[in-house]
């Protein structure tokens, strides 16, 4: 007798037990699933459905794009857009330049000083932004640390405008942003077999080389990482440019801010929100894609 | 109005909730009133929350708002929790077009001494605060700017200003006085005359503030020489020994004032409560806490508000005369409008 | 492709490395000759890998030379010492192809893109990868990739090449494969090659001459056929192949077990206690019923009366373990054949043992 193979499978000793319990488990998967699934749905996906909808109507309820005719009209707006990219962009560059040579020197430390050297990089998260916001705009404002030292020291007679403008901002937040750089970019270089620089060098690169050529693009998926949170978490954030902005540094979070509490126009605002949360999951598209053309470009034909 | 619309200082949680301040009474009800938290607050609590809960033996419990928004929250969520809320003028003109208040019972509110502008259906003024100039002596001597033509003119008074950002009512109405227009004239406002003001000073300006404890702070650190702020953080940085000076010369007199949201749960008491609260001799305690004025000028006519006392508080009947009156009603059709162009103005 | 033309020799004095206060290597001499294949055999921690890691220029020793073909190297930089290296995990490069790991040091050697081309070309073929030049090196197999790790190595036509457990990752059948190529490709293209395993067996397969370590010292440097026969030390005959050891005591120039002389191949030793060292397979087994091997004690011949305690049966061969008189335990390795199967004793039965005195071996009781 011949037996056909898809015969075989739901003909077998038990096939369809054993096809239940299977599916048992997969439903037994899903319940444990749920709640999170749910979390997620409630508190993520209805809202942001909510917003959307929310976007699509003026204030006297009808139907119309004039929540988001405004961000081309409105000069305000494409200045605050483009002010929030550049703030995104500087941060995310300033923390690269300076926490991608942190993450390598504690990555090199032997492991007893690198778990001291990473409490002085956590200790402050366990500050509220606020506090360290606060402190930045002590240490420097015109009465501040470091222009009455710099004073002092006569090497500059006019303070320097570090505080209630762009560069206050740029500071505060470098500052802030800097930890969620250089964790995940540390975890990923500790990742870094060693015997892949000491293969490199055995090969006749020299350290240089081997740094470029291989722990450089070894390490790029943890400064990938590192980038895309602070990037992220720069297009979002309110309370370091409002304080250290001096009025004059407005980011999209805080023209939302305003456009729901002072002119309570939640259409508006849920417009601002729509825009802000595209243009980002468009960035990270890009972003992606170069990556991935990147990582194409390297490890494709020759 | 210590810390009126500190939006993100009150949102962080600095301010915390101040629990029940009245002894419970025996089946006593209870009302809940929000208000801006605060040394505000505190001279609010033994100026008119303690002796009214004492006097019509209810509890009054007490809360912190944001402001408007909080309010229309809680009204279109069908959540009302609270029973009185403190709100800015103008933005109770505002709340009252989009229907967020209870109608107010006059028969039980004696609504005279209070100044008619302040007086409405569904919501009427409660205490006052202005909008000063304020400069620091360590830098202009006694010579500083005094009047907001002086605070505009940044060839005879260089140096670091700040304005208030959050807050384009009074910012308006400022650089419209110093753009010239009389006190008597100011409202009903130009706008756009207003803004163009704003404009001038503008690139000047180092700071916008967004709330009272910025613009205090700004002042006390010398970042700025000269700034507008509210009188009860110019006359507590005055307390505190700090170099400064001000007057309520060119002073935006503004009020706020007192709302039931509608669906209020306990609308009767908290309708003999606010009556309570401006009672001529509840209103006259508060000036013996903070220097804010009572709405009520039958207030000074009490005794109990020490004659000394009297030429520093903002609403007192002298210094009513050198400020202007911030206009709710006028607010009430324009604030939204107003604030959205003065941001796009100084965003830009 | 062909190295041996200029294979140096290796002449390694003096080394010493200590990490802290633990000494790892200590004043260690070590020549390799010329093209030549040799082990460095020991266990973890006897050293091997540092004394490797020392050669290649990654770990700094403390004192010493090495000389390779008549230039000291000992504080050259890795990149500079032109040595090729296959790591124990190959250490491929996750983030290029195969093309691009075996260029990696032709590119670090400025040599131009034709002449990369096609020496790539010719390494893959010496290591019978042709066609993978453009596949992800997640994309192969274990033994591919170790062969692309050889390619690497060998690509830039160094002048000596170190293994550090190449093989260790392979499956059994595989690596025994890659074993036989390693050392054919050794022969071809004649490169010194210093090679580090645990695996006796592997070094035994592979060496020219096999450096036995221990504790950061070389217990012994010889063939692999002397060092199976001759072991020098209790370490080297434990560590390479099955031993047994049976405590004996020398007096007068003549070796003592249980009262009867035994006969040794070893030149007359001191007097005092040392082990007898005799491999499982040179022990013969007599059986009463008929001789599988002369019971007859002779000048050549020594014969121990025992009872077997097990047999265990491999396949191939079986392993019987005896007890003699005195309780000590001994084991013997015969292969399966039917006319030795046929008189297999059983447990508990009495059994005569021969080990011829070419077989007997004394080492230093040590412990």
């Amino acid at each position: 007798m011949s037996v056909r193979p898809a015969e075989f499978g739901s003909h077998g000793l038990n096939a369809g037990a054993l096809r239940a319990d299977a599916r048992r488990e997969s439903l037994g998967l899903l319940g444990l699933c749920s709640p999170g699934l749910a979390l997620v749905g409630i508190i993520i996906v209805l809202p942001i459905g909510w917003l959307f909808w929310l976007s699509l109507f003026d204030e006297s309820g009808q139907l119309s794009g004039a929540n988001y005719a405004r961000f081309v009209e409105q000069a305000s707006y494409i200045r605050t857009f483009i002010t929030t990219f550049e703030v995104a962009f500087l941060v995310t560059g300033l923390c690269g330049l300076i926490g991608y040579p942190l993450a390598y020197m504690l990555s090199q430390l032997p492991r007893r000083a690198a778990s001291i050297c990473l409490i002085f990089v956590v200790l402050p998260f366990w500050t509220s932004v606020l506090v360290r916001t606060y402190a930045w705009l002590v240490i420097l404002q015109r009465k501040g640390l470091v222009n009455t030292w710099l004073i002092d020291l006569g090497l500059i007679s006019q303070p320097l405008p570090l505080a209630h403008n762009f560069a206050g901002v740029i500071i505060g937040m470098t500052h802030i942003m800097l930890p969620f750089l250089v964790l995940p970019l540390y975890a990923s270089m500790k990742t870094i077999d060693a015997d892949y620089l000491r293969a490199a060098m055995n090969l006749g690169a020299p350290p240089t080389a081997t740094f470029w050529q291989v722990f450089f693009p070894l390490s790029l998926p943890g400064l990938a990482a590192g980038v895309v949170i602070v990037f992220i978490l720069c297009l979002g954030f309110f309370v370091t440019p409002a304080l250290m902005g001096g009025g004059k540094v407005i980011m999209w979070a805080m023209r939302m801010e305003q456009t729901t509490s002072l002119y309570s126009n939640w259409g508006a605002g849920s417009a601002l929100g729509v825009v802000l949360l595209a243009v980002t999951l468009g960035l990270l598209g890009l972003f992606r894609w170069l990556l991935g053309a990147r990582a194409a470009n390297v490890w494709g034909a020759r | 109005m210590m810390t009126r619309k500190s939006r993100f200082a009150s949102a962080l949680a600095v301010t915390g909730l101040i629990g029940c301040i009245a002894p419970a009474a025996l089946a006593a009800e209870t009302i809940t009133v929000a208000s801006w938290g605060g040394s505000y607050q505190e001279a609010q609590s033994k100026a008119f929350f303690k002796p009214t809960a004492d006097a019509l033996g209810i509890t009054i419990k007490e809360d912190t708002t944001n402001g408007l928004d909080d309010v229309r929250l809680q009204v279109t969520g069908n959540a009302v929790k609270w029973d009185l809320v403190e709100l800015g003028a103008d933005e109770c003109a505002r709340g009252t077009k989009e229907g967020l208040f209870e109608k107010l019972d006059y028969g039980l509110i004696d609504k005279s001494g209070i100044d008619p502008n302040l007086v409405h259906d569904d919501w009427i003024g409660i205490t006052y605060y202005s909008v000063i100039l304020i400069y620091n002596t360590d830098v202009f001597g006694k010579n500083g700017p005094k009047t907001w033509a002086d605070f505009w003119n940044v060839e005879k008074f260089p140096g670091r200003r700040a304005l208030g950002g959050a807050f384009a009512t009074e910012t308006l109405t400022v650089a419209a006085i110093a753009d010239g227009v009389p006190l008597d004239k100011v409202y009903p406002l130009d706008i756009d005359r207003a803004l163009k003001s704003v404009d001038k000073i503008r690139s000047h300006v180092d700071a916008w503030w967004t709330s009272g404890a910025q613009a205090m702070q700004l002042v006390k650190d010398g970042e700025v020489d000269m700034a507008s702020i509210w009188n009860g953080r110019a006359s507590t940085l005055k307390d505190q020994g700090g170099p400064v000076s001000y007057s309520y010369d060119q002073g935006v007199l503004t009020a706020d004032c007192m709302v039931i949201p509608k669906g209020a749960k306990n609308k009767d008491a908290a309708m003999k409560a606010l009556a309570m609260f401006l009672k001529p001799d509840i209103q006259a305690n508060l000036p013996l806490y903070i220097a804010n004025g009572p709405v009520n000028e039958k207030a000074f006519d009490t005794g109990k508000i020490p004659a000394g006392k009297i030429a520093g508080i903002n609403s007192a009947p002298e210094n009513v005369k050198k400020q202007v009156l911030l206009d709710p009603a006028f607010w009430g059709d324009h604030l939204v409008e107003a604030q959205e162009k003065f941001d796009n103005l100084i965003q830009q | 492709m062909s190295i041996a033309r200029s294979a140096p020799p290796i002449n390694i004095r003096g080394i010493a490395k200590r990490f802290g206060s633990v000494p790892v290597l200590s004043d260690l001499d070590l020549d390799v000759a010329s093209g030549e294949f040799l082990t460095l055999l020991g266990p973890s921690g006897s050293g091997k890998t540092t004394l490797l890691m020392i050669l290649a220029g990654f770990v700094r020793a403390n004192a010493g030379s090495i000389d390779i073909g008549g230039e000291e190297v000992i504080t050259k930089p890795p990149h500079k010492r032109n040595i090729g290296m296959v790591f124990q995990n190959y250490a491929l490069f996750p983030h290029m192809n195969v093309f691009h790991n075996i260029a990696f040091p032709l590119k670090q050697r400025r040599t131009s893109a034709a002449e990369t081309a096609e020496r790539v070309e010719r390494v893959l073929d010496l290591v019978q990868l042709q066609g993978l030049a453009d596949r992800r090196v997640d994309q192969l197999s274990g033994g591919q990739r170790q062969r692309v790790a050889l390619a690497r190595a060998i690509v830039f036509e160094p002048r000596i090449v170190l293994m550090d457990e190449p093989l260790s990752a392979l499956d059994k059948g595989l690596r025994e494969h890659m074993q036989i190529e390693l050392r054919s490709l050794h022969r071809r293209l004649g490169m010194t090659t210093v090679y580090v395993t645990h695996d006796q067996r592997e070094a035994i397969t592979m060496s020219d001459r096999i450096a036995v370590m221990n504790k950061g010292r070389i217990e012994q440097l010889d063939q692999p056929e002397t060092l199976y026969a001759r072991p020098r030390t209790k370490f080297v005959a434990g560590f390479i192949g099955e031993s047994n050891f049976i405590p004996v005591e020398c007096r007068d120039g003549s070796v003592w077990y249980a009262g009867k002389k035994v006969h040794t191949a070893s030149p007359s030793p001191p007097s005092g206690r040392h082990l007898l060292v005799v491999r499982p397979e040179r022990v013969r087994l007599a059986v009463d019923a008929g001789l599988v091997a002369d019971a007859r004690p002779g000048a050549n011949a020594n014969i121990l009366d025992a009872t077997v305690r097990d047999i265990v049966y491999q396949g191939d061969s079986f392993i019987c373990y005896a007890n003699l008189a005195d309780g000590q335990q001994i084991a013997l390795r015969d292969y399966c054949r039917s006319d030795v199967l046929a008189r297999l004793p059983v447990a508990g039965q009495p059994v005569r043992l021969r080990v011829d005195a070419e077989d007997a071996i004394l080492v230093a009781d040590e412990t």
